[in-house]
């Protein structure tokens, strides 16, 4: 090695380029950015800030969905599907008169006819006349809301009524 | 140098210090100035986000070579003019050393020449000063070749330059 070491001499004299004064910078930045959790710093280009970059295929699809079902639960409370036993759908109107549960007001009421049989002609005690015998099955369902906290209750129950309605001979 | 650096401002430190050194290193695989900043510059972030320890200066320059070939490898044009390079010696690129008179220049000159085998070993031991065994980790290679390829460096060099009195 001795016979180099004029050489080696020679070659420790050459002084190496200073880096440029942004490579600093770049490196102070990427270890912030390491720091920061925001990803690496890649050969040639400082990583870019991360944009927000909507996808516009999924978002109009969940606003498709949320409009189709906002529809649908529109439908339901307006209109509510027919079945094989639906008869008539008589909706009450709410009375200014209606007892408050709590904070609870009443907002809706509706009334659903699944079968009306007609049971003939009888004859009612102490009356001189047939009456006409009608029997009606529905489901009535009422319903609450808290107009502060947007709460809702809902009670539906089945009913059955008959009604006697008077026969004229004419 | 301190052992472990963990304060952030630290590494201003180091990189003042090593800096210089490791760009000259990168530049050995990449001619152009800017490239070789790129490559420290990821480098640098790389291994000081692992925490490791600056003493382990074998590792540091292992980072800056992965970063190098990684560049290289995923831009073979850059690659294949980089070589083209490298081959014409083109009179265009920075110069890698601050000359005080002629006979650097043409030791400078001669350094070029060698390949690229010689050149980073002869890098990292004459301006940054690491022994061979620190050459063969950044290297994955035995000290002893390490050593070998300094020695036949020194050998081309020495035929190819006369040392000015």
């Amino acid at each position: 090695m001795n016979d180099f070491s004029e050489l080696e001499a020679e070659l420790k004299k050459l002084r190496p380029r200073p880096a440029s004064p942004d490579l600093a910078a770049r490196i102070e930045i990427g270890l912030a950015q390491e720091a920061a959790g925001r990803g690496t710093a890649t050969a040639g280009v400082l990583p870019k800030p991360r944009r927000f970059r909507p996808n516009w295929i999924a978002l109009g699809l969940g606003l498709a969905a949320a409009a189709t079902f906002l529809v649908l639960a529109r439908l339901n409370v307006d209109r509510p599907s027919k079945s094989a036993g639906l008869a008539l759908l008589t909706p009450a109107p709410i009375t200014p008169a209606a007892k408050e549960v709590d904070s609870l007001v009443p907002s809706a009421m509706t009334q659903v006819v699944y079968s009306t049989r007609d049971e003939g002609l009888h004859f009612a005690e102490g009356a001189d006349q047939p009456m006409r015998r009608l029997r009606s099955r529905k489901q009535e369902t009422m319903q609450w809301k808290n107009p502060q906290t947007g709460a809702s209750l809902r009670v539906s129950y089945p009913t059955e009524e008959v009604t006697l309605v008077p026969v004229s001979g004419q | 140098m301190e052992d472990v650096v963990t304060h952030e401002e630290d590494w201003k430190v180091c990189f003042a210090e090593l800096g210089p050194g490791l760009v000259l290193f990168a530049r050995q695989f990449v001619r152009q100035l800017p490239d070789a900043e790129d490559i420290v510059q990821e480098a640098f972030v790389k291994f000081w986000r692992k925490q490791h320890s600056i003493e382990n200066r074998g590792l540091l320059y292992a980072t800056v070579r992965s970063v190098a070939l990684d560049l290289l490898r995923r831009d073979s044009r850059r690659a294949r003019r980089e070589a083209a390079a490298s081959a014409e010696m083109e009179q265009t690129t920075e110069p890698q050393f601050d000359f005080d008179d002629g006979a650097q220049r043409e030791l400078a000159a001669a350094i070029d020449l060698l390949p690229v085998e010689q050149r980073e070993v002869l890098v990292m031991k004459i301006w940054n000063e690491l022994t061979f065994a620190e050459i063969g980790e950044a290297l994955e290679i035995s000290q002893n070749t390490a050593a070998s390829r300094y020695r036949y460096a020194l050998a081309s060099l020495k035929k190819n330059f006369v040392v000015h009195e």
